[in-house]
């Protein structure tokens, strides 16, 4: 067999080969014409005001008008807070199903369920948590009744930035859990046999040997959910009607409301938002450099 | 083995979606009959038959109880025999307009040959060339201010503002704006939309303006009553739909007399719920009908709005509770079925913006509802 | 002593874990489901009498599965061997990449299904020529069949690409490759018996997320005038009360049966089983 010996690239020498490249370019055309072209126009429309002229004021809005930076700093918030929680809750399920030793079973259930549950958003989604939590909800109903708490006066409300990411967790965690699934069956059984037999206890297990190693796996899941509750419109509009003014929220007023806007500042707006993933995601490639050390 | 199991697995899996997506029948619709109707004048049977040739109708955001367009379209299908293209039910003015500049150079089915829109969106479409001038065979019937004179656009139908109320969870119901302000109603009303895009949710502010001592010509008082509502805890964020007024969340809604109308024939006496139309702030709100520009089934189009505009269109618009643009005219002629009639709720006073007083009122209630209602959630420093 | 280690032993914190998360997720179909039921205390189920009343109901889910399960296939095709050449040869592609794959969120829906509309409903001309190579896409069934199946895959990108990503991070590729290839194996015999089946409970989770993502949308469905299940929900459901509520819940067990099967089909989940 005449083939040619595979040079596995050691790091450090970069390689210009562009015959390398070709390996990537199916992905990259296909992102180019179905993902670019189409929204190219995000990009021209946003230099452009409601009369066709070219202009940068819809760019220079988007740090001089106080409700677009605080949109941002909203999006922000809720995408940064849901990204955790719904991480760490997201993991620990995972774990309960793979490593943690429950029925074979369960993990099916809870892999399918999760499926369908990540993408369970938009009036749906609002629709069923009021009819839980809402006033006149179930839950609501039996503390009220059974338990004598009134979830309401004690100061809970569902319409709030709290009861939004309340709501958004319900398609964060599924997400954390069939991303992280995966990665924890790739621990594998010899490395806890090993520690244990060099005398660690389960912490130190943990803190040493596997959550280094799952590391990576959980940033890269974080980054998504990040993205995912940073684009998410559906749902907070369904349950806040606007009140909690997120990017999404006022790119959609500007876009497609019903009334004459500045379709530009929309679409600036919506570059900002890239501009946001672009540096979340060098934070990101920053954190798991460092983490990555860990394996190899 | 397993492997290559799986291998052959994924390859008939693959077979067999290719087989299938080659297969999809097209969306499933009979033959077109010959026409049924066999309309009196010749330039209408030439375009029933032009229509025909063309075969479909593509329509954007006619969701089916609204003005009860569901029956409509059936009876248009049925009548002439022409498939309909529904495109996203859902869609706001400026989704409608938007799709009509995407299509420019699409002949296929994704290009919309008609749409429904906001009255400020009439004359904003004819600015831009996006739409095309027909003239109805009824045109002298429907009123010159809610129309264009040359023809580009033409109201359809209208609604006045009101209360939708859920009787079973309060009984006590509101019969005037000043009356949501009882602390008797502490978290019971919602808008049905968001009043910095929604139409709808606009003009409700509008209305209650009229109520409040303000004019068509001064929105202010809207702004100022709506602020009060909300410091009051009677307005809550949630955007209203029927399914919440069901349940009991939002027993008060804030919507068009017709789609209070059809929510409630819809419950079906579960829950109990009835529509106030208030008694003073009776804000009219028109819709105008256009087709587009870039039309790939123009003769369609214009059979379409020879259909919504003859009486049988407008009666069954009138179905569903709407009150179409040419009542006037056909309540003067009698041809107006008695029971319907009845059910139509009394509206009188019911005051028409120009385009004019629309557009600065939108524009005063949308810049400044975030300031109004307090509802700047600000993010943590 | 023996039953103090049989309580070690046992996952008492993964149940804990497991049963809040389980509630947490349930309670609200639960709220859902007791709506949708009480329409009219004679007959509980009328909601979902009327909903299934109607023929399309069928003829649109199973259109949309279709289509799910083509947009999965080609997401496979494509997206695996990319993740796999940049794992083991152009690590340099990997940030950009991840930075295309997570484009999809910020890109609202609406304004790439305008984008796919302006770009492919002009024909396809041979250059500086006349010559028309292909019917604009928009103009046939299987033309606008491939359009949205593209934005599918679009959609679905960031989900199918991480899943895969992680479950390829969890295995040695490059071990796997050179003894792959120190036996004489081609690449495409590598790709699809070697690094596939090492990676099926990673498939499998980006598969049912792309399902679900699919068989739920409807902005992209509805303005390219195809009959799938997530705009026939919404004509059918807008204005209603319960058949919503009905029609939600039905939606939610019928794409958990489906994604069931989808498990069934591709023989389970999970390389090295147990792990510890």
């Amino acid at each position: 067999m005449a083939q040619t010996a595979i040079q596995l690239k050691s790091s450090g020498t970069a390689t210009t080969n562009w015959r390398v490249w070709l390996g990537v370019a199916p992905f990259l055309l296909f992102a180019f014409l179905f993902l670019f072209l189409p929204s190219l126009r995000l990009f021209t429309a946003s230099f452009t005001d409601s009369d066709g002229n070219f202009t940068l004021s819809n760019i220079i809005q988007l740090f001089s008008e106080p409700f677009i930076v605080n949109a941002y700093k909203l999006s922000i918030q809720i995408s940064a807070v849901t990204a955790v929680g719904g991480g760490i809750l997201g993991f620990l399920m995972a774990y309960a199903v793979t490593v943690g030793g429950l029925p074979r079973s369960l993990r099916s259930v809870l892999i399918t369920f999760s499926g369908v549950a990540s993408n369970f958003a938009g009036v749906p989604l609002a629709f069923a948590f009021v009819a839980t939590l809402g006033r006149q909800g179930f839950i609501t109903h039996i503390l009220r009744d059974y338990l004598g708490v009134n979830i309401y006066d004690a100061g809970f409300n569902l319409y709030s930035f709290a009861g939004l990411s309340l709501v958004y967790m319900y398609f964060q965690f599924p997400l954390m859990v069939l991303i992280m699934a995966p990665a924890l069956d790739g621990l594998k059984r010899e490395w806890r046999e090993a520690a244990e037999n060099l005398g660690a206890t389960t912490t130190q297990y943990w803190l040493r040997v596997a959550l280094p190693v799952l590391l990576p796996s959980i940033l890269g899941a974080m980054i998504l959910l990040f993205g995912n509750a940073f684009g998410a419109y559906a749902t907070a509009y369904a349950l806040t009607g606007g009140r909690i003014g997120i990017v999404t929220i006022q790119i959609g007023a500007q876009i497609r409301g019903d009334v004459l806007y500045n379709p530009g500042l929309g679409y600036a707006m919506a570059i900002g938002m890239v501009v946001i993933m672009a540096v979340s995601l060098a934070g990101y490639s920053w954190l798991q450099a460092k983490t990555e050390r860990w394996l190899r | 083995m397993k492997p290559r199991k799986s291998l052959i697995n994924l390859f008939s899996l693959l077979l067999l979606v290719s087989i299938a997506l080659a297969a999809c029948a097209p969306a499933a619709t009979e033959a077109p009959p010959a026409a049924t109707d066999a309309p009196a004048s010749d330039p209408m049977s030439d375009l029933v038959a032009a229509a025909q040739a063309e075969g479909m109708l593509t329509t954007i955001a006619l969701p089916h109880d609204w003005c009860n367009y569901g029956e409509v379209i059936e009876t248009f299908k049925a009548k002439y025999g022409l498939e309909v293209n529904e495109l996203n039910p859902d869609a706001g003015s400026a989704d409608e307009i938007e799709a009509i500049k995407a299509n420019k150079d699409n002949t296929g089915p994704q290009a919309p040959d008609v749409i429904d829109v906001g009255f400020s969106f009439g004359e904003s479409s004819k600015a831009e060339g996006l739409i095309q001038p027909y003239k109805v065979s009824t045109w002298d019937s429907i009123p010159a201010d809610a129309k264009d004179p040359d023809g580009y656009w033409y109201g359809d139908y209208y609604g006045v503002l009101s209360f939708l109320v859920n009787t079973d969870v309060q009984p006590d119901v509101p019969q005037d704006w000043a009356d949501l302000l009882d602390p008797k109603y502490n978290g019971q009303i919602a808008l049905s939309g968001d009043p910095r895009a929604s139409n709808q949710a606009i003009q409700s502010v509008y209305a209650a303006a009229l109520a409040n001592g303000g004019s068509l010509d001064n929105a202010q008082p809207g702004l100022d009553f709506f602020a009060d509502l909300n410091a009051a805890g009677n307005l809550i964020p949630l955007i209203a739909n029927n399914g919440l007024v069901a349940t009991g969340e939002i027993p008060i809604r804030i919507t068009w007399d017709y789609n209070a109308l059809a929510a409630i024939d819809t419950f079906e006496g579960n829950p109990n719920a009835t529509v106030v139309v208030p008694a003073s702030g009776r804000f009219a709100g028109v819709y105008v009908q256009a087709i587009s520009a870039y039309a790939p089934h123009p003769n369609a189009a214009k059979l379409w709005m020879e259909f919504l505009y003859s009486d049988e269109g407008q009666t069954l618009w009138m179905k569903g509770y709407c009150h179409p643009i040419r009542e006037a005219d056909m309540r003067a002629r009698g041809v107006i079925p008695a029971d319907l009639l009845a059910k139509l709720p009394d509206v009188s006073g019911a005051v028409f913006p120009s385009l004019a007083q629309l557009n600065a009122a939108a524009e005063l209630i949308t810049t400044n509802w975030d300031a109004a209602v307090g509802a700047d959630v600000q993010a943590a420093p | 002593m023996n039953f103090w280690s049989r309580l070690r032993r046992f996952p008492l914190w993964s149940w804990i874990w497991f049963i809040i998360g389980g509630l947490y997720f349930v309670l609200p179909l639960l709220a859902t489901f007791e709506f949708s039921l009480s329409w009219d205390p004679e007959i509980p189920f009328k909601a979902y009498q009327r909903a299934f009343e109607d023929n399309d109901f069928w003829e649109t889910f199973i259109y949309s599965n279709i289509l799910a399960l083509a947009t999965i296939v080609v997401s496979i095709i494509l997206i695996v061997p990319t993740a796999y050449w940049i794992r083991l040869r152009l690590p340099e592609a990997r940030r950009l990449v991840e930075f295309i794959t997570l484009m999809p969120f910020v890109v609202p829906a609406i304004i790439l299904v305008f984008g796919l509309i302006r770009i492919y409903s002009s024909p396809f001309n041979i250059p500086f020529t006349d010559i028309r190579l292909m019917q604009p896409l928009t103009n046939f069934k299987a033309g606008t069949n491939i359009l949205i199946v593209a934005g599918y895959m679009v959609l679905a990108m960031p989900y199918m690409y991480r899943s895969v990503d992680t479950g390829m991070r969890t295995v040695d590729i490059r071990t796997l490759t050179e003894a792959a290839q120190s036996l004489g194996a081609n690449w495409y015999t590598i790709v699809t018996k070697i690094i596939l089946p090492n990676i099926r409970s990673a498939l499998l989770s980006g598969a049912l997320l792309t399902f679900a993502i699919v068989v739920g949308e409807v902005t992209l469905a509805s303005f390219l005038g195809v009959d799938a299940f997530g705009p026939y929900l919404f004509l059918l459901g807008q204005h209603r009360a319960y058949e919503p509520a009905a029609l939600s819940f039905v939606s939610f067990l019928l794409t958990w049966l489906a994604m069931g099967l989808i498990q069934l089909f591709t023989g389970g989940q999970g390389q090295a089983a147990g792990a510890h």
